[in-house]
């Protein structure tokens, strides 16, 4: 079984002990700690390193990581064995470990490129006889990008419209409140909306797009391509 | 790449085997109820939905609830989510990739979240334009159940088809304010679908959520695939629900404000 190397490695007693980082109300940064001063703790999460102050932190634990239980099993796999590299893919997937998911799942489709599975978990999508960038196929179904988010040119013209229109309006709200001697309240108002607006683009990566919860709340973005190796936060 | 999940699969009905294996629970997995005439009230529609979920006695009794699964995005993006609720109003979202965990809670009163994420590591108030429609989520009861005793209003639109089948669509406006339609499956009367509003930066968005995959659980049934989607948009998210634990004990500071 794929699974069972996996297995053997968390059981080791070799097995590299990782760092679950706990930060107060219940967030975790897990991975292996690279630095520790009084004003920071560095950590490799697998796609990069993420600094954060000890004063966030609640505690620490060491114990075999998602993320060293990966490594190690990458390690020993052979780059020809399509499924044991199928298998650590998919185990990454349930983990959430984004870069080493790709990592995996690129030696199944080196080896079969029309593998569904494969390119599926790498984010393609078959259309038009082929597999390509779930991108590539939104644009040749018609859809444009729009801040971040896909749709039809129509709905895009449509809330340019409606943005030129609402700002053209607000500006003549806001010249006829200075002019009634409302400055203060207009002012505030405008910047109360920048504010908003900011918060918005503040939270454009380049890739990941916006995430609409309905089932709960999450995060207003989904995070972006995994980091390059070696990329700081 | 999102497949539909408008298909879904009626629990099997094992009423005569269950009831004698389970002495202590009625029927856990209740046939589809007989339904309403075919111009059913709102009142005859939310009583069968009601009981397709299993009763409203299990529904008052639930205290808590937490689910685990995966959360699928576009570009093959997963992550691993658990999400809790529980009495009254209250309900937490903890989502964990490429090593971090994010915890997005809300405690009836107000939201805050944990977001190392998008490289926030401290606790913090979640921004008002998030925390807002986490407030439609914070019944575990779901609005439909007692609607007039919570003072939303519910009025019966029509006909509608998702997924290819019959559907029930009710417009509801909730007590707080917020307006959704929900999509009762005829032939089911399972909730297949809600439409919500929302203002996404300064533009509003029609979000879509339909649900999929109704499984059993301690009496009562739960869809097991979530996904949402703005509508007319190809991206969305993808929820596959794998664990489900009725009335888990959860302490009651895990959706507060962490001082």
């Amino acid at each position: 079984m794929r699974t069972l190397p996996i297995l053997l490695l968390l059981l080791s007693p070799g097995a590299v002990l990782a760092d679950e980082v706990y930060l107060r109300g219940g967030g975790r940064i897990s991975g292996v700690i690279v630095e520790r001063t009084d004003d920071k703790i560095t950590v490799d999460i697998g796609a990069g390193r993420i600094s954060v102050d000890p004063s966030s932190v609640e505690r620490i634990s060491q114990g075999p990581s998602d993320l060293s239980v990966y490594r190690d099993a990458a390690a020993e796999l052979d780059p020809a064995d399509v499924e044991g590299w199928r298998a650590l893919g998919r185990q990454a997937m349930r983990k959430g470990l984004a870069s080493q998911a790709r990592e995996a799942w690129n030696h199944v489709v080196a080896a079969l490129p029309d593998d569904a599975e494969a390119n599926e978990a790498l984010g393609r999508v078959f259309h038009d006889g082929r597999w390509m960038k779930e991108e590539d196929a939104y644009r040749a179904q018609g859809y444009v990008e729009f801040e971040h988010e896909w749709m039809m040119p129509e709905e895009r013209e449509s809330i340019l419209s409606e943005r030129s229109a609402r700002e053209e309006a607000e500006r003549q709200e806001l010249d006829a409140r200075i002019a009634a001697d409302e400055e203060d309240r207009a002012l505030r108002e405008a910047e109360e909306e920048a504010s908003r607006q900011e918060f918005w683009d503040s939270r454009m990566p380049p890739s990941g797009g916006v995430a609409y919860w309905d089932w709960g709340v999450g995060p207003s973005v989904w995070p972006g391509e995994p980091l390059a190796v070696g990329a700081e936060w | 790449m999102m497949r539909s999940l408008v298909q879904h699969r009626i629990p099997v009905v094992l009423a005569g085997l269950l009831a004698g294996l389970l002495a202590g629970w009625a029927a856990a997995c209740a046939p589809a109820p007989e339904g309403p005439p075919p111009d059913p009230t709102v009142d005859e529609i939310v009583a069968a939905h009601v009981a397709a979920r299993g009763g409203a006695e299990r529904i008052h009794a639930l205290r808590s609830m937490r689910a685990t699964g995966l959360a699928y995005a576009s570009g093959g993006r997963v992550a691993p989510v658990v999400r809790e609720i529980e009495r009254p109003g209250r309900i937490r979202l903890e989502i964990t990739y490429q090593g971090l965990t994010g915890v997005y809670a809300h405690d009836g009163e107000a939201g805050w979240q944990v977001a190392p994420l998008e490289g926030r590591f401290d606790p913090e108030p979640l921004p008002a334009a998030v925390a807002a429609p986490s407030v439609d989520q914070l019944d575990i009861e779901g609005p439909l159940v007692d609607w007039r005793e919570k003072g939303h209003e519910v009025t019966l639109a029509g006909r509608a088809e998702v997924g290819g089948r019959p559907a029930w669509e009710l417009d509801l406006r909730l007590a707080g304010g917020a307006a959704r339609r929900d999509f009762i499956d005829a032939e089911s009367w399972m909730l297949v679908r809600t439409e919500t509003e929302r203002v996404v930066g300064s533009r509003r968005v029609e979000i879509e959520a339909t649900f999929g995959d109704f499984r059993e659980v301690g009496g009562l049934v739960f869809p097991h695939a979530i996904e949402t989607r703005a509508k007319g948009r190809p991206q969305g998210l993808r929820f596959v629900v794998e664990t489900i634990e009725i009335d888990p004990e959860i302490d009651d500071a895990r959706f507060r404000l962490p001082p």
